[in-house]
């Protein structure tokens, strides 16, 4: 195997590469309101994404927490707080049910 | 000219990101102990979390390193597969961060991981003006990681359970409540159904790298197909 240097200088062209590409191939993409509401639907997409993997990974707990971020952020209409409180939500219920899903 | 980057706006981003500091602190735990074990000494793994500074590739990496396997094309081609969603975060930013100066913006995307994109891209959908938010969010995160790699290698083996705090449920969280706040746009609905589908289906194949990057061009398309160059009609 390569010496540590030469692995690290590997791994770092490999992540500077995936930081870097996407931002400089949209400067030869032509400007246009569709492509720019396309990238503006990316995020909302992957939060859905995100939030939907862990409750298939979770099961019950974790749904309810997710759950409760989201009926929190309509109820207190602040979305950081909501997150906290539904991960102390999950916390707790993780510490009642014995750790278990 | 360019956009504003301040003090002020790095503040503020430093706020927003605290939180996902904590839990990317204990995340920074797991590598160091995953370090250790495949013998890396203390200033490696810290420049591993620096140079890399992505959860999921280096402990694929680190697999690959303590397997003997690394064969330096494998390696390039692991740490690429695994921050492949990257390539979609960074597009995304573009329109935003295009309008601060070049060096800025090419620093700035050195702090970017998947939180602090979705705040970042959540802050633009409010109306964020201040470039230097970016670099705000990713600091906390970024000492987190840091603060992690280095404790976890020292300590070797007092593990807090991410699972036992919620920490692994700390992006989900935020993802979820960000999303909700996000859906008083009705525009928003179809591209976090779509998105929360694909994800699924997505992730049962090929996992969560892949299933984030599959729910992100869902949306686009969605998004882009649905686009009308006359205003919403329904007001």
């Amino acid at each position: 195997m390569a010496p540590f240097p030469v692995l690290l200088l590997v791994m770092a062209a490999a992540a500077l590469f995936c930081r870097y590409a996407g931002y400089i191939a949209m400067r030869y993409l032509p400007k246009s309101p569709r492509i720019e509401a396309a990238l503006r639907a990316t995020p909302v997409s992957v939060m859905a994404g995100i939030a939907a993997i862990a409750v298939v990974q979770g099961g019950v707990t974790d749904a309810v927490a997710l759950a409760a971020a989201v009926g929190l952020t309509f109820l207190l209409g602040n979305d950081v707080a909501a997150a906290l409180l539904a991960v102390a939500l999950a916390a707790g219920l993780r510490y009642l049910t014995g750790g278990g899903a | 000219m360019h956009a504003p980057f301040t003090m002020d706006g790095l503040r503020r981003g430093a706020r927003a990101g605290l939180p996902l500091g904590g839990a990317i602190f204990v995340y920074g735990l797991a590598f160091g102990l995953v370090a250790v074990q495949t013998q890396l000494s203390l200033a490696q793994a810290l420049a591993t979390s620096a140079a890399v500074y992505s959860g999921s590739a280096q402990l694929a990496a680190a697999n690959l390193i303590q397997s003997g396997q690394a064969a330096l094309v494998t390696l390039f081609v692991t740490v690429l597969l695994m921050n492949a969603r990257y390539i979609m975060f960074g597009a995304a930013l573009h329109p935003w961060l295009s309008q601060a100066s070049p060096p800025r913006a090419w620093a700035s995307l050195l702090l970017l991981g998947d939180a602090n994109w979705l705040f970042v891209m959540r802050a633009i959908e409010k109306g964020e003006q201040d470039r230097a938010f970016l670099v705000g969010t990713g600091l906390p995160m970024f000492a987190g990681w840091m603060l992690g790699t280095g404790l976890g290698v020292l300590s070797g083996q007092i593990l807090p359970d991410p699972h036992t705090l919620a920490a692994d449920l700390m992006l989900p969280a935020f993802a979820a409540s960000m999303m909700a706040g996000m859906l008083r746009h009705r525009a928003a609905l179809l591209p976090a159904i779509l998105g929360a589908g694909v994800a699924v289906a997505v992730f049962e194949l090929a996992g969560t790298g892949w299933a984030i990057i599959a729910a992100g061009l869902a949306g686009a398309f969605a998004a882009a197909a649905i686009w009308r160059p006359v205003g919403p009609g329904a007001r």
